[in-house]
């Protein structure tokens, strides 16, 4: 359909819309007027994707001036494949015109784009990524025109850089809409690398679909987003973790394995070096020259060379002459040794050491004779190193790179982090597993360089409640900051608090309750009651995996395990990401051939974070307890520390902020749209109380009856039938009496009228 | 197609006590060794002299039997007793699929030119079809007197005889595959038992469970394979892995890795699951874009080793790399819901462990790697469109429906049709019998006509009479309430029950016989080869037999039974009656039209 908004003429892919999507575009068509920042919270299943894309592009078409510039980020891989399947749906919605000349195309890592039938074969990511470097390598290139016999080389990438030097990539990759399996197709179809390829039309390409650290983590941005323009809009989906990735991206952490490798590495440099002075010594000093130029980078690397960039904010790189101590690689290599000795040292501590990133430093200065500036330059110093030597199988040195990403990080930042070093874990307190971790604590640090350089950063979610917390933790100021509630056809949505099992006592996830056996059996005794009641899928979320495999295995040695599964088949969330996406697969086809299934997952683990359990895959989703972090963690403790100093935020207010968005983020899966429907079980005590509940958003809230506060299990079991009985009649989809909850292109001809009536 | 070699006795005739020996059969021919090898009953026979092959149903004492007919015209053979049925059944199963073979055989010279010439004189008939026609037939005791009577008794060919049944081979076939019991949802728990006085601790196995562990567990069944009974029993094996079982259940990982050092067999069941991986990493290639998460490993750079946070209390920190299974329930579990969505894919018994291991093994071969074609293929786009479109807010496509199913169209509508003029037969005045050659022009006015007419008189809607439908329900609702009456309140009672047993049951026979005819007959009209024209004088004689026996029945019966027995033949005679005059009809045609010189 198309319809007018203040205006502006906008092309929306279906026939008809919501209000809430109408009121979205609205405030998002302000935020772009007036040049800023928005962040908007819309309740899931409301169709955020399409409402953004729709209108952002649909702005660039009306205003010739501001070409269709849109980076949109997301949390996961299969979202950018969703994300791109709506932009198809609407491209083929706009005037032929313009769907002819726009491009957009998702982008990811080697492991998701080699179609080189080799490399592509290896398991990891480092694997593939080293495997391709072996057959790209400027080094590798240069050997092979000489050489071509015995040097195999990347006959995709080949084609890919004869393009590119008769820049003539846009004939490779004609306007459109390309997903990951696109590009991977077009490559085997053109023979040519759709990796490099996509890494270059990202430049051109109108849309750019790609994963958050693609823009936040800065060893991977300066190298794929470097180029970006000031116009581009940013969009952050699914953004109500973005703190949580942008203090991930700055955070490294050291073990004894990563000294062990990284002692290995430098012994493997020492050969390198050693074997160069004895065949190639120009190289070396060629090297040296370039630094005592003042480069610490060869300037524009050819595109195949390029690898994790340095760690640190790209304006607080130093852009000045490498330090004269550790220009030559013998001095440079002795550095590093030094480093790695002071590091093991360290490591070797019986208690818990915290420190901030100034007195780490001075103690390394003085103990090690590494001043603060040969720190920050440890990255790029190695960087160069490993060129010279022409060395591929960067999988083989990532110890050896952790250890000048935190010299790096720590001499460049004093405030934000800190570092913490503990002999062992907290929760296995006999097993000796040292680690010095080096923590940031500040969400706006990795996320300013993205909100300077770009216009207009759209940060919205399903849970960003409350709303004005995220500008304090992100430090920004939005034009535009509004949270949406749902104008729901009918109640499709049915949240339940349960504080109290079969037998009437409470229920709770408390550190003290929860390996009571009543609670674990109470828990299990409400899932075998759902299970018998609510049809297809049912997914139980639990705070932890720990406190999963635990109450699993309970459940099983009760045999309350045995009974689910009379009625529904098993699955379960593990570490291994293949399993769970396998065990994923299966659950929705047990859903699909009607057998039904549970599906047992982790709040805060992937699952949660981008999988949807929406129609009859999720008609009931119960959490499991309240999932707070892991309050005696130390770094948490350091966080909340800073938190309070610099934010005034109140420890005890994050710790709910967080379990509470992290829980409504879980439950709110279930909901796709306003002919879905779903339940919502909250099975803690603890969420009876107003404090905790309050914190959950506006659109759970205002479906969450007083009757429904206080639930045992049976009834809950109770209102469940009744709540399944009703879903399973017909209704009018767009809504009775006043209230419109489905607006055709009719009805917003007729608001438009009325407004200017008015 | 092998050979197959059995105990058996070779029997001249029924009453023969037969002669004990060893029957040998191969593709070509079968041989009798008679134990005592003074006895004369040798025997060498091609199996291309023989044309069929009868065995009897066995119940109580009687002995199983096979009979190897020569010519099925002149009815002799070769008569087999054997000592049990499972012996005979093997040999017949044998003997059908080496028959289907021979007669899979082009037509020989000696043929007669009209059956080598026509379409139905000899079929392709694959092994599995003769099995099935078998099984129908012993599974079905009416089936089985109609092919005796019809086929063996030479008025209908085998061909013939099955070509009316076509739907019932079918649906045979399909049944076969279409519904069996899958694996339990719940997971069958390999638990042990301990008996509280000794040491002791005692796993129980069924072949239930051991179908389930060789489904989940690919390694245990490789390993079975592997080691039975080459290296260890049965039993053996089992002892193994139940010690393996109860080291990875105590969690007793240290003795576990200490056992397994020691001794490679139990190794095996200690040791992640290869096969598993395998697969896995195969199929991760197929899931649906939508829920890919290990694409996500692939595009995470936070996370490279000693990235980001790593002690905050929400990861759990496990080296995954030990060779040593960390196996969990949760793994368990999921492998186990995986292999009860798969379904049980192979025909196997669960009888022994070796044959549902092998049987297993085949159906796992691996499909070949189809990487490449995975990216190109519509069907995924197909499911991420469907995940991503906002169903409310599209009008919906199409009406979702399902397809009416008949099993077959033809005699469906005939059916309905015969049934609408049944019910129409008493108010039939309503309906003029019209003469229908009218051109297209006149069809063409004639509608016009009517819908003008029907536009006019739209008040009073003539399109029919009020009076004559009124009728037409009326008399409709009699003869339902009627028959229902009729059928309800005694079915005992009926026509049938008044007449004598014995009767009853001729009739019975007689009535399907006539059935089976009357559709062979009526079924070859037009008669247009000399094949047909055979068929029909053959089916004749058949239902000119009957028709006799059937009024010798009527004028034998007894005077107080003699009125309802008219009644129940009156209906044969008359389908028959109608036969015969549609045939003498046909007859006079073809002789007025003249005499065709192949003489039909």
């Amino acid at each position: 359909m198309r319809f007018d908004l203040d205006g502006l003429p906008v092309h929306f892919p279906y026939a008809a819309i919501y209000p809430e999507q109408h009121a979205y575009m609205g405030e998002l068509k302000r935020a772009l007027d007036a040049r800023g920042h928005a962040l908007l919270e819309m309740p899931t299943g409301t169709g955020k994707t399409a409402a953004l894309i729709s209108l952002i592009t649909s702005y660039s078409l009306a205003n010739p001036s501001r070409p269709l510039r849109l980076i949109y980020c997301t949390r996961t891989v299969h979202e950018m494949e969703k994300t791109l399947a709506e932009l198809r749906l609407l491209f083929a919605h706009l005037p032929p015109a313009a769907s002819r000349s726009l491009l957009a195309l998702g982008l990811s890592s080697r492991k998701n784009l080699c179609v080189h039938p080799q490399a592509s074969a290896a398991a990891a990511r480092d694997s593939v990524d080293t495997a391709c470097r072996r057959l790209t390598a400027s080094w590798v290139r240069e050997k092979a025109a000489s050489d071509p016999e015995s040097t195999p080389l990347c006959e995709f990438y080949e084609t890919f850089d004869r393009a590119a030097a008769a820049g003539d990539l846009a004939s490779l990759m004609p306007p459109g809409v390309y997903t990951l399996a696109d590009l991977r197709a077009l490559g085997r179809q053109r023979r040519v690398c759709p990796y490099f390829l996509a890494r270059q039309m990202v430049k051109y390409a109108n849309v750019v679909v790609y994963s958050y650290q693609y823009l936040l983590d800065p060893k991977v941005a300066s190298i794929v987003s470097r180029e970006m323009q000031k116009e581009c809009v940013v969009v952050f989906d699914e953004a109500h973790n973005i703190d949580n990735v942008c203090i991930e991206a700055l955070s490294v952490s050291i073990r004894k394995q990563t000294l062990e490798g990284a002692e290995r590495n430098l012994r493997r440099i020492s050969h390198e070096i050693d074997r160069f002075k004895a065949t190639d010594a120009n190289r070396l000093r060629a090297e040296y020259n370039r630094l005592v130029d003042g480069l610490a980078q060869r300037g524009n690397l050819p595109i195949s060379d390029a690898w994790l960039a340095n760690p640190a904010l790209p304006d607080d790189i130093l852009r000045e002459a490498v330090p004269g101590n550790i220009r030559r690689a013998e001095h440079f290599l002795a550095v590093l040794r030094r480093l790695v000795r002071f590091l093991d040292g360290r490591l070797d501590t019986e208690t818990v050491e915290n420190e901030m990133p100034v007195a780490f430093v001075a103690s390394i200065h003085s103990q090690a004779g590494i001043d603060q500036k040969m720190l920050r330059f440890c990255y790029d110093r190695l960087h160069s190193l490993m060129m010279t030597l022409e060395i591929t199988d960067t999988d083989e040195f990532m110890h050896i790179q952790t250890i000048c990403d935190f010299a790096t990080l720590i001499g460049t930042y004093t405030r934000g982090f800190s570092i913490i070093i503990e002999p062992y874990d907290d929760r296995m307190p006999d097993i000796r597993d040292p680690v010095i971790q080096l923590s940031c604590h500040d969400a706006s640090l990795a996320i300013r360089p993205v909100f300077d350089r770009f216009e207009t950063v759209v940060i919205t979610s399903g849970t960003l409640s409350p709303i004005d917390l995220y500008p304090r933790l992100l430090n920004f100021n939005p034009v535009i900051s509004r949270s949406f509630t749902m104008s729901l056809t009918r109640d499709c949505i049915c949240p339940m608090v349960l504080t109290r099992g079969s037998d009437q006592l409470p229920v709770s996830t408390k550190f003290d309750m929860r390996s009571d056996p009543g609670v674990v059996r109470n828990y299990g005794r409400l899932l075998l009651e759902m299970a018998s009641a609510v049809p297809d899928g049912i997914v139980g979320f639990f705070v932890s995996y720990s406190y999963m495999d635990g109450i699993v295995n309970s459940w099983h040695e009760m045999g309350i395990l045995q009974d689910i599964m009379q009625h529904k088949l098993v699955f379960i969330e593990t570490p291994d990401v293949v399993e769970t996406t396998l065990a994923l697969d299966n659950y929705r086809k047990a859903c699909d051939c009607g057998r039904g299934a549970v599906f047992f997952s982790v709040a805060r683990g992937k699952v949660a974070e981008g999988i949807d359990f929406d129609r009859h895959y999720g008609r009931l989703v119960i959490m499991f307890g309240v999932p707070f972090q892991y309050t005696l963690s130390r770094i948490l403790l350091a966080r909340l520390e800073y938190l309070r100093e610099t934010f005034q935020i109140k420890e005890g207010d994050f710790l709910t902020f967080d379990a509470l968005r992290q829980a409504a983020q879980c439950v709110g899966r279930v909901i796709r749209s306003k002919a879905d429907y779903g339940m919502m079980i909250f099975a803690d005590k603890r969420y009876s109380r107003h404090d905790k509940r309050s914190k959950l958003p506006g659109w759970i809230l205002s479906h969450l009856h007083d009757a429904h506060l206080n639930l045992s299990t049976d009834m809950a079991l109770h209102i469940a039938r009744e709540f399944l009985r009703r879903m399973a009649q017909p209704y009018d989809k767009t809504g009775s009496g006043g209230k419109k909850t489905l607006l055709t292109e009719e009805d917003l001809q007729a608001m438009a009228q009325d407004a200017m009536e008015m | 197609m092998g050979s197959m070699t059995i105990g058996a006795k070779y029997k001249t005739t029924l009453k023969d006590p037969g002669t004990p020996g060893i029957l040998r059969m191969n593709d070509d021919k079968f041989t009798f060794t008679p134990n005592d090898p003074r006895s004369a009953m040798k025997l060498n026979v091609d199996f291309r002299s023989i044309k069929g092959h009868k065995f009897n149903k066995v119940d109580g004492n009687k002995p199983a039997l096979l009979n190897l007919s020569k010519d099925s015209d002149k009815g002799g053979g070769y008569m087999f007793e054997f000592d049990n049925v499972g012996n005979r059944d093997l040999c017949r199963d044998f003997v059908a699929k080496v028959l289907g073979k021979h007669q899979g055989i082009p037509p020989r010279p000696t043929m007669p030119p009209e059956i080598s010439g026509s379409s139905t004189g000899l079929e392709q008939l694959s092994a599995a079809e003769v099995e099935r026609r078998v099984k129908l037939l012993r599974e079905d005791s009416e089936l089985q007197k109609l092919h005796k009577k019809f086929v063996l008794g030479n008025i209908l060919r085998e061909s013939e005889f099955w070509a009316t049944r076509k739907n019932l081979l079918d649906d045979e076939a399909n049944k076969a595959s279409k519904q069996r019991p899958g694996f339990k949802t719940a997971m069958s728990d390999v638990r042990p038992s301990a008996d509280g006085r000794t040491n002791k601790v005692t796993f129980n196995l069924t072949s239930e469970m051991i179908h389930q562990i060789f489904a989940e567990k690919p390694a245990v069944r490789r390993a079975f394979l592997d080691f039975v009974p080459k290296k260890m029993t049965d039993i053996e094996f089992w002892r193994k892995y139940c010690r393996a079982e109860y080291l990875l259940r105590t969690k007793n990982t240290v003795a576990a890795t200490a056992e397994a050092a020691e001794d490679e067999e139990l190794a095996v069941f200690l040791k992640n699951d290869d096969i598993l991986a395998k697969e896995a990493k195969l199929k991760i290639k197929r899931v649906d874009p939508t829920l890919d998460m290990a694409a996500d490993a692939g595009d995470d750079y936070i996370h490279l080793p000693d990235h980001g946070i790593l002690r905050d209390g929400s990861k759990e920190t496990v080296d995954t790399d030990s060779e040593w299974a960390q196996r969990t329930l949760s793994q368990e579990l999921n492998r186990h819901a995986a292999v009860v969505l798969e379904g049980i894919t192979s025909d196997v018994e669960l009888t022994d462990a070796k044959t549902v291991a092998e049987a297993l093994t085949r159906s796992k071969k691996e499909p070949p790697s189809t990487s490449t074609v995975d990216d190109d293929s519509h069907e995924r786009l197909v499911k991420v469109a469907r995940m991503t479109e906002i169903e409310d807010l599209q009008a919906p496509r199409s009406v979702p429906y399902a397809p009416l199913s008949i099993k077959d169209p033809r005699q469906y509508f005939d059916s309905q049709q015969a049934n609408a003029l049944r019910s129409l037969g008493g108010s039939n005045d309503g309906r003029k019998a019209r003469n229908c050659s009218l051109s297209t022009e006149e069809v063409f006015h004639h509608i016009m006509d009517q819908i003008s007419s029907f536009k006019v008189n739209k008040s009073n809607c003539s399109v029919l009479e009020s009076d004559m439908a009124l009728k037409v329900l009326n008399e409709l609702n009699e003869g339902i309430s009627r028959s229902r009456r009729l059928n309800l309140k005694n079915p005992q009672e009926g026509l049938l029950g008044r007449v004598p047993q014995h009767t009853q049951d001729e009739l019975m026979d007689h009535w399907t016989a006539i059935q089976e005819l009357l559709r062979h007959f009526w079924s070859s009209y037009p008669i247009t080869s000399a094949v047909l024209y055979n068929k029909v004088q053959r089916v004749k004689d058949a239902m000119t037999q009957i028709y006799q026996k059937l009024q010798a029945i009527k004028e034998s019966a007894q005077p107080d039974v003699r009125h309802e027995i008219s009644r129940l033949v009156k209906p044969m005679t008359q389908a028959l009656d109608a036969a015969f005059s549609h045939d003498l009809e046909q007859q006079q045609k073809s002789a007025k039209a003249g005499n065709k010189p192949n003489g039909y």
